[in-house]
Order: structure tokens, then C-alpha cells, then sequence
């Protein structure tokens, strides 16, 4: 598996584009991450509540229970304004870092 | 499934109560059920489905850093103090205020002086109720 360090700094980036396609619950974005990647990258889930409750916080989203599912009530995650624009800002900066970091590694023999 | 639960239990054991900690709980706990129902119906056995979902949960560090780090300076709490320090200060000041007016009719009845000291004092309380007031 890929080391994680580097992925981690956009763990919320990851997680907000899963959030704006439509509202998930918690195992379900771990489920779409590990599909997505073909299992080369597995999002522990305490990691993943963590990073929910950051981006509560910070009102990047926002939370609401949803229908009854075999026995519990699942609480599903919705993006708000402010997280669709910071989701926005977020991919712009990783463009521009995308480029900079190929300048250097692009061309190694 | 009860082996999930305890260890979930377990994780959160040094976590400070909270109505916030009760519902990461309950949501850790929900998700972690259907996911090892999903490994059942994957082919795994019920014992190598809770075990693979347990190491996958991970280190509770985390969490625990998100929940315990704002306990201190309940901002309603802070408020009391503040009110308290303004009151203290209104009867410190009068009582003070007061002894410069005794002291000033009792032996010099001639000469009014206490109103520069009374200036000098007021500044506490005044200064205590813009304290209060930014906050609220």
C-alpha cells in the first residue's frame, strides 16, 4: 500500500469530492475510496471520523440522520457552500503543486 | 458482534464523556457492524470479518485529538467570572470611595478633596465593565 503521509494532507480534499456527488455515510465513503484506488489506498476508518469532525467544524459539511437501516439510523454527510468553494480552492492549489513537484520528478531515468 | 462493541468500548475508554463522544460512538459502531456484514457476505468468516475490522479502525489518536482539545474556557463559565470580577470591583470601588468621603468630612470638613481620589478609583470598575461587555 502507498504511504499515507503524503496522501493525508488532502484526506479532506478526498473526502468533500466524494461528500459533493451526493450525501454519504461514513462506511460508504471509505467503501468508494477503496474501490476508486483499487484497494492501493485504505482510509482507516478513525482516520475518517476525525477528519469528519474537522470539517464539521470548520462547516465544510454538514451532517443529518437518515433513513432507518437494519436496526440503526445511519448519519449521512452533505456538503455546504462554503465546502464546495474551499473544495474549489483546494483543487486549484493541488494543480499548481501537481506542476511542481512534475517539474522535478518527470524525466528521471 | 458484541466483541466490536467492547472494543469499541475500549478505544474510548480515555476519552473524556460527551454527548459528541456518545454519537462518534454510536456512528463508529453502526458503520463497523454493516462493514463486517459486508465482509460475512464477501466470504469471510464471522471471526476473520470483526478482526479485519478492527485493525482497519485504526488508532483512536485521532479522534481523541478533534474531541478533548476544547474542554477548557466554557465560554459561558467565563462569562460568570467576568460578571463576578465587574460586581467585585463596583462594591470595591464604593467601599473605597466611601472611606475617602469619611475621612475627608471628618477632618477636613473645609477643604473638598475626595473627588480626585473618587477619579482615580473609578477607572477599575469601568475598566472591568468594557471587559465584560466585549464579551458578551
Amino acid at each position: 500500500m502507498i504511504r499515507s503521509d503524503i496522501i493525508r494532507g488532502h484526506l479532506e480534499s478526498i473526502i468533500l469530492r466524494l461528500i459533493i456527488e451526493k450525501d454519504r455515510y461514513g462506511y460508504e465513503i471509505s467503501k468508494e475510496i477503496s474501490l476508486r484506488t483499487n484497494n492501493r489506498f485504505q482510509i482507516k476508518e478513525a482516520t475518517l471520523y476525525a477528519v469528519f469532525q474537522r470539517l464539521e467544524k470548520k462547516e465544510l459539511i454538514a451532517s443529518y440522520i437518515g433513513d432507518i437501516s437494519h436496526g440503526g439510523r445511519r448519519k449521512y454527510y452533505t456538503i455546504t457552500t462554503l465546502g464546495k468553494a474551499y473544495l474549489k480552492e483546494t483543487r486549484k492549489e493541488w494543480q499548481e503543486t501537481k506542476e511542481i513537484i512534475d517539474l522535478f520528478m518527470e524525466g528521471l531515468e | 458482534m458484541s466483541k466490536i462493541k467492547d472494543h469499541v468500548e475500549d478505544l474510548f475508554k480515555s476519552i473524556p464523556d460527551s454527548e459528541e463522544k456518545q454519537l462518534i460512538k454510536q456512528e463508529i459502531l453502526e458503520n463497523l457492524e454493516e462493514k463486517v456484514a459486508d465482509l460475512i457476505t464477501q466470504g469471510k468468516e464471522e471471526e476473520d470479518a470483526i478482526n479485519k475490522a478492527i485493525v482497519d479502525l485504526g488508532d483512536i489518536g485521532e479522534i481523541e485529538k478533534e474531541l478533548g482539545v476544547k474542554q477548557p474556557g466554557h465560554p459561558e463559565k467565563k462569562r460568570k467570572t467576568k460578571l463576578l470580577d465587574l460586581a467585585f470591583s463596583v462594591w470595591g470601588s464604593a467601599l473605597i470611595i466611601a472611606l475617602f468621603v469619611f475621612i475627608n468630612f471628618y477632618y477636613t470638613p473645609d477643604v473638598i478633596w475626595f473627588v480626585y481620589p473618587t477619579f482615580a478609583v473609578l477607572w477599575w470598575p469601568l475598566a472591568m465593565y468594557y471587559r465584560w461587555l466585549r464579551l458578551k
